[in-house]
């Protein structure tokens, strides 16, 4: 059982690994023909990853509806926002001109979408009156520096105040870039050094099993 | 009632008043607009400038990696940069990564091919959504016809005339994607204009611009459309005010709003005492 469960997988994942790197470097075309192979594999994998979700995403609603958790309303609506759409879906073989699955986009998903994106403006102006407060001078220089943004990012801001967009593009410019930059850096040394990992069975965590399991 | 007392209230203030005044200030420039010009930013400006040096036929990529909760800010750069790419008689490829997107990116795209006269196969074609995420730009990089066997009307890609000489991203002329979030931008540079060679620029959500900077610098992006901003300065540049042109003034209410709540709650915030006891930093 170890070797199917722990064995395989690392050994599956290392070969794939040092392949895929390798096959960064070299131009040939049987290292070509291999990506594209690859490619593929993982487009259907990714595939299987959706009928996963959605198999894991019903099992819990469906957990919650049968125990009569709290919200449990919430997860009969998603029930039946899920195989309506999904069977609106396969009616119209995918098409929304002129059908009932184009309807139902237009008119539910797209105003929906649309709706709770709205929602955040509303709610980042509440906190911005409750918690941008130049309590130090960290926060005073993130909050001048907000100021200037979006009053530079705006008409009104360049026509009442000339040479504020000018300001505006240097902090974007320059502070901003630079600590891009920084965050940057940073998260693809962690990208490498977790990819090593995984590639040399240090990590193993999304094998699943115990947290001890690991390392 | 004491100063302090009262600004001590004021910092409590019920957050539904402030709900009102953003939608009250957001409503009046929609009804009223000012029409104040827009300045259009250097990035924004290499976008529309790589559009107008290509010659006609050449093949733009667009991807439209968004879903309808960012319409807002993309749909209207959508729409300017499929009426340039018309009218520059470019052969016009586009697609989407986000499955939610789909049907509003196909809707997009042929309404403007219509109203622009072009013929769906033969000067534009909507190739539909490409799942795997990075993997369907590696597909596309290694062979577009693989990666797309047909087009979302289900006809086969290899022999349509808008394809004819492109293999794969290696002959794609420009390529944009207009990028909600993962995957959009940055997965196109990492995967994409990375390892194929191909020009590449884009568009994205104002609360995502910041991280598109270092790129745009380096010249792994060649320019940038940041937000509903982005749009409109490409509205301005092609001389036809749209959607993004109206929204600009509600923004600029809305900006002038959060910047004047700011400085209210801290007029506040002094008043009241409460910064006598901040906290110390360490060095």
């Amino acid at each position: 059982m170890l070797f199917w469960q722990r064995t395989l997988p690392v050994l599956i994942t290392f070969v794939f690994g040092i392949a895929l790197v390798l096959q960064y470097y070299v131009p040939h075309p049987a290292s070509e023909n291999f990506l594209q192979e690859i490619s593929v594999w993982n487009q259907i994998i990714a595939g299987f990853a959706i009928v996963l979700g959605v198999g894991s995403l019903l099992s819990t609603h469906y957990l919650k509806i049968k125990h009569q958790e709290s919200g449990w309303g919430y997860s009969g609506v998603l029930f039946v926002s899920m195989f309506v759409m999904f069977g609106a879906g396969l009616w119209a073989e995918g098409k929304a001109e002129g059908t009932v699955f184009g309807w139902l986009y237009d008119y539910v998903l797209v105003a929906l979408q649309g709706t709770m994106f709205s929602l955040l403006a509303f709610f980042v102006a509440s906190a911005a009156y409750r918690a941008f407060r130049a309590r130090t001078l960290e926060a005073t220089i993130l909050l001048s520096a907000a100021v200037i943004v979006m009053a530079g990012r705006v008409p009104l801001g360049e026509y009442l105040l000339p040479g504020i967009g000018q300001i505006s593009d240097w902090i974007m410019n320059v502070p901003n870039t630079a600590a891009q930059r920084g965050l940057l850096i940073g998260v693809s040394l962690g990208g490498i050094a977790i990819s090593v990992k995984i590639i040399f069975g240090i990590e193993r965590a999304y094998l699943g099993g115990r947290q001890d399991d690991s390392a | 009632m004491t100063a302090r007392e009262f600004a001590s209230r004021m910092l409590k203030l019920d957050r539904r008043i402030i709900f009102m005044l953003m939608g009250v200030v957001t409503l009046i420039p929609l009804l009223y607009p000012l029409g104040l010009p827009v300045r259009v930013s250097p990035e924004a400006y290499q976008v529309y400038e790589t559009l107008e040096k290509l010659p006609e036929r050449s093949v733009l990529l667009l991807s439209l990696d968004f879903d309808p909760a960012s319409k807002p800010e993309l749909y209207p750069m959508t729409v300017s940069l499929l009426r340039h790419a018309f009218q520059r008689n470019l052969r016009v490829v586009t697609m989407t990564l986000w499955p939610a997107g789909t049907s509003m990116a196909e809707s997009v795209v042929s309404r403007l091919a219509q109203e622009a006269g072009k013929e769906d196969g033969t000067d534009y074609v909507f190739l539909g959504y490409g799942p795997g995420e990075a993997n369907a730009i590696i597909g596309m990089g290694q062979s577009l016809s693989a990666a797309f066997p047909t087009d979302y009307a289900g006809r086969a890609t290899a022999e349509l005339p808008v394809l004819e000489g492109v293999r794969s991203l290696r002959d794609i002329d420009y390529a944009i994607s207009l990028s909600a979030g993962f995957p959009g931008l940055e997965t196109w540079y990492v995967y994409g204009k990375e390892k194929y060679g191909f020009e590449l620029g884009g568009g994205c959500t104002a609360v995502s611009a910041p991280k598109f900077y270092p790129l745009l610098q380096t010249g792994q992006i060649n320019g940038l459309l940041a937000g509903l901003r982005g749009a409109a300065e490409y509205e301005t540049l092609l001389h036809q005010a749209g959607k993004a042109t109206a929204g600009m003034d509600a923004q600029s209410a809305m900006h002038f709003l959060i910047i004047g709540l700011i400085v209210v709650c801290n007029v506040f915030y002094v008043l009241s005492g409460q910064h006598r006891g901040r906290p110390q930093i360490n060095p």
